[in-house]
């Protein structure tokens, strides 16, 4: 191992002794750049997961932050998809267990920094959908914009998104019910809709490349109030598509 | 789940007509460009830069040498604790 390498390595693993070339007060010295470390990459994650803050607070955030950092430091030399295993780690964090619905929220946050990165790709728009022939039409596929992003979670997502943005006051949820949302970014700045269940299974089924037929008939069997011109409104009038394609096999 | 629901090419053909009309109605048009407005990056999202090591990073919290310390009491002060659930899924837990 190089000494950077193990200079690097020993920063996120408190276990490991500090590099040899550290004299004097070994520890103590090479602490200050641990801390540095672990300062900047919460400081990350706060910046990428303001809702999980609003929800659960500074102190449990940071917290929580410092123990994902260390069993997760950046793989990525790019600090803005740093935190994507938070869902995952959320999971299974045991003082997390009492709000399950924290691993669908930080799924929309790093949908959200997603879409506010993905590529600028023209949309197709209305009138790419009204010259579609009805014959084959079931097997057309489409791709979706790659700032799209479907999450449907067995917890009112949508609600608590609305209470902890102050766009609904905070109360009892007396209706705990599956919500979905979507995530685009149609211009500048990421947004985030409420879906029904049957349109976000819809769109995800388009998202993982079925044809149109086969994400109607997915769409239906799950969601019983599934509305196929509702779900394609969403689709075409959101612009949510790059391209429509004909052909059976893998889209290039 | 239920009997499985088929789509036939007509079906599709006018729920396509149907949603063509209601975004046409309800002028729901897709975000147009907007040819005047270059995508500033790193302003509406601060922070999601590449560098985290800029003014007032750095030495941040460097008196604070006690990262390691695996041992943390937590006291969640978020909104969670207005979110009250008919299922107790929203309460805090009292420390």
């Amino acid at each position: 191992m190089t000494s950077l390498a193990s200079f690097a390595g020993a920063l996120t693993a408190p276990d490991r002794r500090p590099p040899p070339e550290f004299a004097g007060h070994a520890e103590r010295r090479f602490a200050v750049y641990r801390n540095n470390v672990a300062v900047a990459l919460i400081r990350a994650l706060e910046t990428r997961f303001p809702v999980l803050i609003s929800l659960v607070g500074e102190e449990f955030f940071r917290a929580m932050a410092r123990e994902f950092m260390l069993a997760h430091p950046p793989t990525s030399l790019l600090l803005t998809s740093f935190g994507d295993e938070l869902p995952d780690f959320l999971a299974s964090f045991t003082p997390a267990e009492d709000w399950p619905y924290l691993t669908d929220i930080a799924r929309i946050e790093i949908a959200r920094t997603r879409a506010y990165h993905a590529p600028d790709l023209v949309r197709l728009g209305a009138d790419a959908f009204s010259a579609l022939m009805s014959q084959g039409i079931e097997a057309l596929r489409v791709r979706l914009h790659p700032a799209v992003a479907v999450i449907h979670s067995p917890h009112p997502v949508w609600t608590i998104l609305a209470m902890t943005s102050g766009s609904q006051p905070a109360a009892a949820i007396d209706d705990w019910q599956p919500q979905a949302v979507l995530i685009d970014r149609p211009e500048l700045d990421p947004l985030i809709r409420p879906l029904t269940l049957g349109t976000a299974l819809f769109i995800e089924a388009l998202g993982a490349g079925e044809p149109l037929g086969r994400a109607a008939s997915t769409a239906a069997s799950r969601a019983t109030d599934f509305d196929l011109s509702a779900a394609l409104a969403i689709l075409i009038g959101g612009g949510l598509a790059t391209s429509i394609h004909v052909f059976d096999g893998d889209l290039p | 789940m239920t009997a499985k629901t088929t789509f036939v090419a007509a079906t599709l053909a006018g729920s396509i007509a149907a949603a063509l009309g209601m975004v046409a109605s309800a002028a729901a048009a897709p975000a147009a460009p907007q040819p005047n407005m270059d995508k500033c990056y790193g302003v509406s999202l601060a922070g999601q830069n590449d560098c985290a090591a800029g003014a007032g990073t750095t030495c941040a919290g460097t008196s604070k040498v006690n990262y390691d310390a695996k041992a943390w009491k937590y006291v969640a002060k978020g909104t969670c604790e207005t979110i009250k659930t008919p299922k107790g899924m929203g309460h805090l837990k009292a420390m």
